[in-house]
């Protein structure tokens, strides 16, 4: 009622008297004002960021590519790690002399033992001379040991993303019942969830896990948590504006007949936003694994902290399996989360 | 027996929806309210269970006064049909029926929708008395047609066996044939619950066929009050008369161009 006594009608004039019909050209001199401003605010913008010389150095790269240019800084640089990434480490050797439980007559699966021989330079003390020194060493050969240790570190990154994600669920729950304008139980409250809010959401992953490493140690503990934390103020934030942008009517039919707030929102507004709940925490599942991936870097367990050691050790071969591995992972969840989707909504 | 006590509701605009009125209906009576859009039905309606809070002016329902310290109770023994259902489209219509339970239901029960098999068997016979089929009871609200949603509504209603049914205007976007059959089923099921019906309606037939008596609005106020067989067809011609754009507000009337006929002001 109090939205159709906005209506108003439109004044039809008197017959007879003259009107004065136009129509203006869409554009005029102030856009061409704010179109100029904008220019000036990007090439100054532009200059700062490098942009130009960015432009120099790929042009310069594609030139090299084509066989235009001699030289190219990011050619070069490319191509010396392009080059040590492939071929991809699949396997792994070990010195048997220094595994102490290897059971000679129950080789792992796909293992062998390989003996190597190896040529050293000695210096022979009594006649200062150097010699040719021969060892044998035997190695123990997993042709997939690398691929499996991936694997294996693999499953931890996308352990700790779930672990994260129900964290950030379980988090995010009381702080949208808190942060929804039409379910909060004052100003207060609302004002102490939105900024909860707000610094959770302003606190990037890594930076966070950098802190946390420091108070749990190494490991996915810090990883976690520093998943959750940033993750729980992305879902309360969205969480609560599906709450206070649900249909009002199935919410005024309860709320008429006295069914309290907290029934309400389970009967009048859940069933409205479960699809998009669903969607936002298949995000943030998605998301962690990515991230996963990446807080590793500062210690915070996973596949993460494999690379950093490899990348560390100019291993790029390592390297490379790694990024392969994250790829097919990151690819396979996008699958899996379509699908979910799709059946659910 | 509800009591309206000179209720007067000013909206933040300055408009006044209701003024003073005060009427009384029965216990067991099927009292229609008939007037134009923007006559104040809805508003009056929903001062009874406190979704309007009035400017002045008290509720009695059965000699309890509303205030906010007994809003709570009061809500649980008056139900609500609505123009538009108010289903949730997305649950079940069981999952609909059996939210007309809330406010007995405890918490937990509630959030895990572990109801009781008294509850669920209730439930059931409402759907059956609704006209509803087994095949409906898992369904979702939002897949079946407005009739039968409405025919959900009716049962939600009923689920706490109210003493006051408030229908606002719950066959406006229903054809005449289902109109007839909803409004049937409230008023047989008050009728066996000997409940107070307060039914808001456009339709003047309708209103007539099922009141036992008629108010008729205007303006926000009571403008006949009587039998639908004292509301003749001139008291239908006087509650309507001048009547012309539904929801044009007097206000606007003056700002119309002088001479011109008033129903080339376009709402």
């Amino acid at each position: 009622m109090g939205q159709s006594m906005k209506i108003k009608p439109i004044p039809v004039p008197a017959q007879g008297s003259t009107l004065d019909w136009h129509l203006d050209q869409p554009y005029r001199a102030k856009h061409l004002l704010w179109l100029l401003l904008a220019l000036a605010f990007l090439l100054f913008t532009g200059h700062r960021t490098e942009m130009d010389k960015m432009v120099v150095m790929t042009g310069q790269a594609v030139g090299n590519v084509i066989g235009l240019a001699d030289d190219s800084q990011v050619v070069r640089g490319l191509s010396r790690v392009g080059e040590s990434m492939w071929p991809p480490a699949l396997g792994t050797q070990e010195e048997v002399a220094r595994l102490t439980d290897l059971d000679r007559e129950n080789l792992p699966f796909l293992a062998s033992i390989q003996v190597h021989e190896r040529v050293e330079q000695k210096l022979n003390t009594d006649t200062l001379e150097l010699e040719e020194h021969r060892e044998q060493a035997e190695l123990l050969v997993k042709p997939l040991g690398y691929v499996w240790l991936v694997f294996i570190k693999m499953l931890e990154t996308i352990e700790i993303a779930i672990w994260g994600t129900l964290f950030s669920v379980v988090l995010s729950i009381p702080l949208a019942w808190y942060a929804a304008r039409n379910y909060t139980y004052n100003k207060f409250t609302y004002t102490l969830a939105r900024g909860t809010i707000s610094l959770l959401r302003s606190m990037p992953e890594l930076i966070v896990a950098l802190f946390l490493v420091l108070a749990y140690g190494f490991g996915p503990i810090a990883g976690v948590l520093a998943l959750g934390l940033h993750a729980a103020g992305f879902l309360g934030k969205f969480y609560a504006e599906d709450i206070e942008n649900a249909d009002k009517k199935p919410q005024e039919a309860l709320e008429a007949i006295g069914a309290g707030k907290l029934k309400t929102l389970w009967y009048g507004v859940m069933p409205q936003v479960v699809p998009q709940y669903i969607a936002y925490t298949l995000y943030i599942l998605d998301r962690n694994v990515r991230m996963a991936t990446v807080i590793g870097l500062v210690g915070a367990g996973g596949i993460g902290q494999e690379l950093k050691g490899r990348f560390d050790m100019f291993q790029y071969d390592h390297v490379a399996t790694i990024l392969i591995a994250i790829f097919i992972v990151v690819f396979l969840l996008d699958q899996f989360s379509a699908r979910l989707r799709a059946k659910l909504i | 027996m509800i009591e309206f006590k000179e209720i007067s509701k000013q909206w933040p605009d300055g408009t006044m929806a209701l003024s003073e009125v005060s009427v009384s209906i029965p216990k067991g009576q099927f009292c229609v309210i008939l007037g134009p859009s923007g006559a104040g039905k809805s508003t009056l309606l929903r001062a009874v269970n406190g979704l309007m809070q009035p400017t002045n002016g008290r509720i009695v329902i059965d000699g309890t006064a509303l205030t906010p310290a007994t809003a709570r109770y009061l809500r649980q023994r008056v139900a609500m049909i609505h123009q538009h259902f108010n289903l949730t489209l997305r649950m079940s219509v069981a999952g609909n029926v059996l939210a007309g339970l809330l406010p007995v239901v405890s918490t937990g029960r509630a959030i895990l929708g572990w109801f009781t098999p008294e509850h669920r068997a209730k439930a059931c016979s409402l759907l059956a008395r609704v006209g509803l089929t087994p095949k409906h009871v898992q369904r979702r609200a939002g897949e079946l047609s407005g009739g039968q949603q409405q025919r959900v509504g009716v049962a939600r209603a009923f689920m706490l066996d109210p003493e006051v049914v408030l229908a606002d205007e719950p066959v406006a976007s229903l054809d005449p044939k289902i109109s007839r059959e909803i409004l049937g089923l409230i008023r047989d099921a008050a009728r066996e619950r000997n409940a107070t019906v307060l039914c808001s309606l456009h339709q003047v037939d309708l209103a007539r066929e099922f009141g036992d008596r008629i108010v008729g609005m205007r303006d926000g106020k009571i403008v006949f009050d009587g039998t639908p067989a004292e509301f003749t067809d001139e008291r239908v011609e006087a509650l309507y008369r001048g009547a012309k754009w539904e929801d044009t507000p007097k206000v606007e009337e003056e700002v119309s161009f002088e001479g011109m006929p008033s129903d080339l002001v376009a709402a």
